[in-house]
């Protein structure tokens, strides 16, 4: 069938199999390999998506499903220069990134939560990553910098 | 040390930016034109014998390029270390639920599984072996490759055995005042990178040679088994490790089959083959933690001397050695704990079964034996109205002092200090007074309490007495005046990348962004033995030292040159060169000067690690060259209507030496008391007649973000003078406590001491498994699973 969406502000209109995974339509046929695939039954949020800016698992989205909206990607989190922007630079500083795999699903999950709630406790930041699994860190350092950035960004807030 | 100028001070992984950004490119993250995919067809069940393989009708299947079996690869693809019981692909047995049969390359889904259908098997079921307990009675089936003995003992089961001797502990029995006596088990854990087993094979031009991508332990090991299985040149392979997605010990032996089955595929078919195992193919047919039975006999006078300890371990191999007898061998050294005995005995044996297969896992045998140890110890701390603080610090190895083995442990063991400082932080006193102890018979159901426990441990450096111990580092200028660094040692994670590019600049007094270190890559780096045994961190580190120090001299050669001056005239300051004169040249600028001196600008550093010996006869000698040592507190909180278990705080001390990488080496503590926690209270790896119970992340729970609570580290950092700028490793040892300090807080908080892991609700709260029967039905449906 025939997809229409916006995949990172950019409009795709492209042909894929009707039954296809949002997380493989990406990986597969628009070759977004950021998002990965860690267990394909909505456990891990490696595979996590922001959908019409909503957390989702794309392994657990059909690409049909997503036709006529706006999906975002890690590739679609930067900075206006392309760099990282606040949330991935506190990310690098603090220490919260290992293997790495997990960390695209882990920053989009970090940016759902600041997007609705600006202000979050430790408890609150533990509870919005609660369905990304990472296995290396801990999750310490994640904390730190989705904490972090919140600070930063209120601050800013308060500036402009 | 003040005047260092990189070494412990703030950075940032070298290769996070990537990370963040969602460009590090995984080896499921290829996609190349004409690229094949493939898969395994894997046993269904867990014995039997191979009568035939028909390939014929799967081979014609439009789309289908490839397929194999044991008989593509030289001698049937037999491998293994340190023990060769292992195939590319079963030959003439399947001995595990997950056994790789066969394997095809196909150009999309729909041919690739109607190919796999379409291959016959005809099995022979043999009788299974299931219980570890069994594998040495006589009427037990023969899973080992030994026939029987002469009485019949199924020889063959026990793959080896190990002992430790100090004294007789039969003899001092009679002057201990309290004798322990209990047994334990832990069981296999599941490594649960989040990244499963992919490879990527390359084909050369008419099939000469073969690049493989892989997220394999060790690109070298990869590279000489597809050498002697599929019979290339050493010239004609190459094994690159992009980044990779966690491994915890957990990518060897399966990725090697992986690695030499793509690796075959591509050949035959002149297509580059991807195989990427989903999760249920990983779970099922990767190898675990193993299991293990424990049974100490402890004994101790009423003062908490402790006076003899005997240990008597069932190590569950599974289906194949692997690297189980070297796991084995670190529980048999670690068994006594961090003690001294006046004796000791230790005898270990490691048996086949066919539940799964067993293999390495951070923390390598010291994590299973640590358990029961912690656990032992503190019972008799309690039983003798100790402090369990205070009966480790009358007991503990200190510097100076011979360990059961009988090595004289140098002035780096710092084991005491990390007690008092984890009794501080954890302000273990106070609470220890505050949380009163537990009595079950006294607890009214639905009550919360609280309790805090401990934990100490040693810990081996590197492979021991295992094997040759050396590594090697490279450093090139380039035309740039960028520097190249290369290691045989990988990073999956852990952040040796970012530990050996600090050493290298602090060495060279250059700033570490001009350092770049490439990935793995058999035909850039230099075999440095496999990544395992957190041994990154002072083999690496040392190699990456001694290469830095051999281009250092060069280009003091060349600054001495450009000065007029003798090298011992030059000052640095920052990347400036100093002479006697006061004038500086820049880093380039004597790097330009060594160029027209006609000096090479690349150097190759080794180092060998100190001697080892071990006498597998007397059970005794020098077994590590020196050991890691920590203590860890757990404070938990006891729903003692549920049995529910909350973690909620936590604190760990380690004897780590020099710091040089700050946030990295609080990542390893932080993760390796995550994966501790989810041994002690919820991971679980059933098998049921061989069927594995979990096989994704629905049924295999490892912990969330909100089942940590705060962490807080802290580190020993006296100089370790064997280690690069006096550092000990950490990757193990951070894990390896932490299940026994949180079973020990338990303990405190309801009196029921739990000796089989997990601590699940049942077992908190009745103290014994609910489980019932299990089935196959998920095992079954996941080999299925694409």
């Amino acid at each position: 069938m025939i997809f229409d969406l916006i995949v990172n502000e950019e409009p795709i209109h492209t042909e894929a199999p009707a039954d296809i995974s949002l997380l493989h339509f990406l990986r597969d046929h628009l070759k977004l390999t950021g998002t990965k695939e860690g267990c394909n039954v909505g456990e891990c949020g490696a595979c996590s998506v922001l959908l019409d800016g909503k957390l989702v698992n794309s392994c657990l989205i059909l690409a049909a499903q997503a036709n006529g909206r706006r999906v975002v990607t890690i590739e679609g989190i930067h900075a206006e220069d392309g760099g990282p922007n606040d949330l991935q630079q506190a990310f690098i500083e603090y220490g919260a990134v290992q293997c790495g795999f997990c960390i695209p699903g882990m920053v989009l999950a970090g940016e759902a939560l600041l997007n609705s709630n600006i202000n979050p406790t430790r408890a609150e930041i533990r509870e919005a990553i609660a369905g990304n699994l990472c296995r290396c860190t801990g999750y310490q350092q994640i904390v730190d910098a989705i904490q972090a950035t919140a600070l930063k960004r209120q601050e800013k807030g308060r500036r402009d | 040390m003040t005047d260092r100028q990189f070494i412990g001070k703030p950075t940032n992984r070298v290769d996070a930016l990537e990370k963040v950004m969602g460009t590090a490119r995984y080896t499921a993250d290829y996609y190349l034109p004409g690229m094949l995919i493939s898969r395994c067809l894997r046993s269904k069940v867990p014995h039997a014998r191979i009568i035939s393989i028909d390939t014929s009708e799967a081979r014609q299947i439009p789309g289908v390029h490839a397929v194999i079996t044991c008989d593509d690869f030289i001698d049937h693809g037999r491998f293994g270390f340190p023990i060769v019981d292992m195939y590319m692909l079963a030959y003439q047995r399947v001995r595990y639920v997950g056994d790789p049969i066969a394997a095809v390359a196909a150009e999309n889904e729909e041919s690739l599984q109607a190919a796999l259908k379409a291959i016959k098997v005809e099995l022979e079921p043999l009788p299974g072996l299931f219980d570890p307990r069994q594998a040495l009675s006589p009427d037990a089936p023969l899973v080992g490759e030994k026939p029987r003995d002469a009485e019949g003992y199924p020889h063959g089961n026990l793959l080896i055995d190990y002992i430790v001797r100090q004294n007789d502990p039969d003899a001092v029995w009679k002057e201990c005042d309290l004798v322990l006596d209990k047994e334990y088990t832990t069981m296999h854990q599941e490594h649960a990178y989040i990244e499963t087993e992919a490879s990527l094979a390359v084909p050369w031009p008419k099939s000469s040679g073969v690049t493989v991508y892989a997220c394999c332990q060790s690109p070298f090991l990869a590279k000489n088994n597809i050498i002697q299985t599929v019979g290339l040149g050493s010239e004609d392979v190459r094994v690159i490790q992009p980044y990779v997605g966690g491994a915890f010990g957990g990518k060897d032996d399966t990725m090697y089959q992986t690695i030499a089955q793509t690796a075959k595929l591509a050949l035959i078919s002149g297509r580059p083959v991807k195989m990427v195992f989903s999760r249920e193919e990983s779970m099922i047919s990767s190898y675990k933690r193993d299991a293990m039975i424990m049974h100490y006999k402890i004994g101790a006078k009423k003062d908490g001397t402790l006076m003899a300890c005997q240990f008597h371990g069932i190590v569950d191999s599974g289906a194949y050695a692997a690297i189980t007898p070297f796991t084995a061998w670190r529980s048999t050294i670690h068994a006594m704990g961090p003690y001294r005995y006046q004796a000791c005995s230790v005898d270990t044996d490691v048996v086949y079964t066919n539940n799964g297969f067993a293999g390495a896992f951070r923390g390598f045998g010291n994590t299973e034996v640590c358990f029961a140890s912690e656990l032992a110890v503190d019972e008799i701390a309690y039983r003798l109205n100790m402090d369990p603080i205070d009966l480790r610090l009358k007991n503990c190895l200190r510097p100076g002092d011979t360990t059961s083995h009988g090595q004289k442990l140098g002035d780096d063991v710092a084991l005491a200090e990390c007690l008092q400082q984890v009794r501080k932080l954890s302000d273990w006193d106070r609470k220890r007074k505050e949380f009163e102890q537990g009595d079950p018979a006294r607890i009214h159901p639905g009550e919360l309490r609280k309790g805090i426990g401990v934990a100490a441990v040693f810990h081996g450096m590197s492979l021991g007495a295992e094997g040759k111990d050396s590594a090697v580092g490279t450093l090139r200028i380039n035309d740039d005046n960028t520097l190249t660094l290369t290691s045989g040692l990988t990073d999956y994670g852990s952040g040796s990348r970012t530990v050996f590019t600090l050493i290298a600049a602090e060495t060279l007094g250059i700033n570490p962004s001009r350092i770049h270190m490439l990935r793995p890559d058999t035909d850039t780096a230099i075999d440095s033995g496999p990544t395992v045994a957190s041994r990154a961190t002072v083999l690496g580190g040392n190699a990456t030292q001694v290469t830095a120090m051999r281009l250092d001299a060069i280009l003091l050669n060349a600054a001495a040159d450009l000065f007029h001056c003798q090298i011992v005239d030059i000052l640095r300051d920052g990347e400036n060169y100093i002479g006697p004169n006061e004038e500086p040249a820049s880093f380039d600028k004597v790097v330009d000067h060594a160029r027209q001196m006609g000096l090479t600008l690349s150097t190759e550093g080794r180092w060998n690690a100190p001697e080892n010996h071990w006498s597998f006869e007397s059970g005794t000698g020098k077994p590590y060259f020196a050991y890691h040592f920590g203590a860890q507190v757990a404070e938990v909180l006891v729903d003692t209507g549920t049995g529910k278990v909350e973690v909620t705080g936590y604190w760990g001390v380690h004897n780590t030496g020099t710091v040089i990488f700050p946030q990295g080496i609080l990542g390893q503590l932080y993760g390796g008391i995550t994966q501790g926690l989810g041994y002690a209270l919820m991971e679980r790896v059933d098998f049921d007649k061989g069927f594995i119970q979990a096989t994704n992340f629905d049924e295999y729970i490892i912990p969330t973000a909100m089942d940590v609570p705060e962490i807080v580290g802290a580190f020993v950092e006296k100089p370790f003078s064997d280690g690069p700028y006096g550092a000990k490793n950490i990757a193990e040892p951070s894990l390896v406590p932490a299940a026994p300090a949180i079973i020990n807080a338990i303990f405190h908080a309801t009196g029921r001491r739990i000796q089989n892991l997990p601590a699940n609700l049942e077992r908190v709260l009745i103290g014994k498994d609910l489980r019932k029967e299990g089935s196959n039905t998920a095992c079954k449906l996941g080999l299925h699973q694409v």
